[in-house]
């Protein structure tokens, strides 16, 4: 595990985002405002992402302000919005923490343990789904332990982990991987189920050897689902953060949303709501950004 | 669904009742926040649940003849859930710690729909004991500046986080003395006990509970601050002014437990290791007689003085801004409830005394003179017998054994600060006298004691032979 941990490590050191890939080609034509005749035919030619980015924009706007007319006004029709804290306050407490380092140390340290996590989750999950898919007695040995071990919720896990792993930060990431082991391990399986048996018994019929089939037919074809499993076991694992951050006590945005809780300061709990949003966001859009990379086939 | 639906007609009932257009049954809920875990609150929370004294002392005439009262008790282990719980008007009375209960306050002041008041203790102890620091029992660490530099989880927000503070402020120790971390109990036990942090600091019970339960030794107790710590109740002020006879009875209920547990110590604590899951002889040394925590409701002026520290040491924090105290402390209700049970509110507010240690010694055949000097032992099975003084106790302990009888726990008390402690985990110092013991706490107090009255430091074990050889 440990030697594990130190292969992903340098992987884990990029913490910046890549900006959504809607905005990226927007950049380019500005650099070059004179040539109108380039702009409009890239407009042209990218008109359904220009739409999607502008229906996103104001779909936000529309939730930031109905948030804000709900809270300023504090508004109470059953579900009442009395006390929680408004755009404005917790802009305040960003631009109050944004002011210091530990914030961003904050959002940094949960970025490396979910990559880690995530990606050792993906390691893990993704052959195995393969070969529990082709080979039915593995399926009949790993099936019942995962189906088992996988309602079991993240903070469930907090005080077995403390105890199983030589390290916080071994603990947390443990965490974290379950949560995204399970998705993934899932639509693996599932994806081998969907695969097409009339292209197995052609390659077979071919004279395709066993690891020809897995490379050229089962492994692309459950690609889609694959990816659905990546996607989906990201957002989990954003989910276990904040179960698992409680054990490290000290960083970590999911800790941060935490001692807010333990300090009952509302807006700061927001912030960490809402950070772990982005960030969820964020690092779901570059699964799919992969997936299209690896899936040329699949754009649309 | 059903709870729901009798809520949605509770409140549609109640907007009858308010314009005067209705007679039908009115139904009020009442949700009531407890830590069941946190020992000192039982007498507000647990037993007041358990043996349904709150519906025993509820109004049921005058403007309350066509209310039916229906109680939601919540449990929480910790403070910040229940000041939550009381924010969103599920729960309308909370029961939590020192700084909790200030945070609690101070949160309520920007609810325009409602403030909290603070109506009654539970419990306190005037020196600060109930918080505590322990460390895992196979590490070097024997005394608070032993922990310099090293890692120490405590949970933020909490009345032990501000023993802490308050510890290092009185050293003059700077802020990163310490490596300063924030673990729940439940986290920050498990840590201990996996060694993966150097010390934990809690509230009650865990100084006491950690310790019992054989993996850790007490290295700092509360007292030792010098800072009074207590729990109380807070009660949301919209309630408080549409019921406040509900207030009262609630005081009411909280008194009658009181003297529930110190007619029978050992009953009661059995029956809250039932219904919390705190082990008996816990519970004991917090609530038992001569216990670590004196359970009274009277507002002391030495505890809302104590707040009012705690609350700047959370503005130092930046934790919180402005927050007066005095204005949150409202004594009218325990007042009320004193008056109502013909009891005397002005007397007991000026005591400070706990009930003791009491009885005859069967062992040295003497009657206990100086409670806090005695010791007691629990016999499995059989009852929990006083002793006169640290000697005898250990004496009657060894013959007890002898005797084939299973021996739950023995406590002792502290000889400087006057703290109950657990035997077998306490520091004897001994002198030539072998009948003169003198069990401390810190293994530096009983080496000061020792090298002042010309003796010897010892554990447990070899007090408890030295104890057979003097007597």
């Amino acid at each position: 595990m440990d030697a594990a941990l130190k292969l992903v490590e340098p992987l884990a050191q990029p913490p910046e985002v890549e900006p959504p890939a809607a905005t990226s080609p927007a950049a380019r034509p500005m650099s070059a405002p004179h040539d109108l005749n380039k702009l409009s035919r890239w407009l042209a030619l990218n008109r359904g992402r220009v739409r999607a980015f502008l229906i996103g924009a104001v779909s936000l706007g529309l939730f930031l302000l109905v948030w804000h007319l709900l809270t300023v006004n504090r508004l109470s029709f059953h579900v009442r919005f009395v006390n929680v804290p408004s755009p404005a306050m917790v802009f305040a407490s960003l631009t109050k923490v944004g002011q210091d380092a530990k914030f961003l140390a904050h959002v940094y340290l949960s970025l490396r343990r979910i990559f880690i996590g995530f990606a050792l989750a993906a390691v893990v999950a993704v052959p195995l789904g393969l070969v529990m898919g082709r080979f039915r007695l593995v399926r009949e040995i790993v099936f019942p332990v995962s189906e088992f071990l996988r309602p079991i919720p993240a903070i469930a896990w907090v005080p077995m982990s403390i105890m199983l792993w030589p390290t916080n930060e071994e603990s947390i990431i443990f965490i974290t991987f379950l949560g995204s082991f399970f998705p993934i391990l899932l639509n693996t399986l599932h994806g081998m189920g969907m695969v097409d048996p009339v292209l197995v018994r052609a390659a077979q019929c071919l004279g395709a050897r066993e690891a020809a089939i897995f490379r050229e037919v089962y492994f692309p074809s459950s690609l889609p689902h694959i990816f659905t499993g990546l996607t989906v076991g990201m957002g989990v694992a954003w989910v276990s953060l904040i179960a698992a951050e409680m054990i490290s006590g000290q960083f970590g945005i999911g800790y941060f949303t935490w001692e807010a809780y333990s300090l009952v300061q509302y807006p700061d709990i927001a912030l960490g709501m809402i950070c772990i949003g982005v960030l969820g966001l964020a690092s779901s859009a570059v699964i799919r950004g992969i997936g299209r990379m690896v899936m040329p086939w699949g754009r649309k | 669904m059903s709870r729901n639906l009798a809520r949605a007609l509770g409140a549609v009932a109640l907007a009858l009742l308010s314009v005067g257009a209705s007679r039908a049954q009115t139904v009020v809920t009442i949700g009531i926040g407890t830590q069941d875990t946190t020992t000192n609150t039982v007498t507000a929370g647990t037993i007041v649940r358990q043996l349904h004294l709150f519906e025993k002392y509820l109004p049921t005439d005058g403007k309350y003849a066509n209310v039916k009262f229906e109680l939601e008790w919540n449990n929480f282990t910790s403070g910040p859930p229940v000041t939550n719980g009381m924010m969103a008007n599920k729960l309308q009375f909370g029961m939590m710690g020192d700084y909790p209960l200030i945070v609690n306050g101070f949160t309520f002041q920007s609810n325009p729909e409602s403030k909290t008041r603070l109506i009654a203790v539970a419990a306190y102890n005037r020196f600060g004991s109930g918080n505590g620091i322990v460390v895992h029992k196979d590490s070097p660490y024997f005394e608070l500046s032993d922990l310099k530099g090293k890692l120490v989880s405590v949970p933020f927000g909490s009345a032990a986080h501000g023993m802490v503070l308050k510890a290092m402020q009185d050293r003059g120790w700077p802020a990163d003395y310490f490596q300063l971390v924030s673990q729940t109990p439940e986290v920050g036990s498990t840590n201990l006990q996996e060694r993966k942090i150097d010390a934990h600091a809690d509230f009650v019970p865990f100084a006491e509970l950690l310790p019992f339960r054989g993996f850790a030794r007490k290295i700092f107790d509360g007292v030792e601050t010098n800072l009074p710590t207590f729990h109380g109740v807070v009660v949301r002020t919209d309630f408080a002014e549409k019921y406040p006879e509900v207030v009262v009875a609630y005081i009411k209920a909280l008194i009658a437990a009181n003297e529930w547990y110190r007619a029978d110590p050992k009953l009661a604590s059995e029956k809250i290791e039932q219904w919390t899951g705190i082990n008996k002889e816990v519970a004991y040394i917090f609530l038992g007689p001569g216990g670590n925590m004196t359970t009274d409701p009277t507002i002391k002026p030495m505890l809302t003085d104590a707040a009012a520290q705690d609350a700047k040491v959370l503005q130092n924090l930046g934790r919180m801004k402005e927050f007066d105290v005095g204005k949150w402390v409202d004594d009218s209700f325990v007042r009320t409830a004193f008056a109502e049970q013909k009891l005397d509110y002005d007397g007991q507010l000026k005591s400070l005394a706990n009930y003791e240690v009491a009885g005859e010694d069967t062992f040295c055949k003497k009657p206990i003179a100086d409670p806090r000097a005695a010791g007691e032992v629990w016999v499995d099975g059989e009852g929990i017998a006083p002793f006169s003084s640290a000697a005898c106790t250990l004496g009657a302990y060894s013959s007890l054994k002898a005797k084939g009888k299973k021996i739950n726990v023995a406590y002792v008390f502290d000889t400087a600060r006057g703290i109950k402690l657990f035997a077998d985990q306490a520091y004897y110092a001994v002198g030539s006298d072998k009948t003169a013991i003198a069990p401390f706490l810190l293994k530096k107090d009983a080496e000061a004691y020792a090298a002042k009255n010309g003796g010897r430091v010892l554990g447990f074990e070899d007090a408890v032979k030295a104890a057979i050889s003097g007597g």
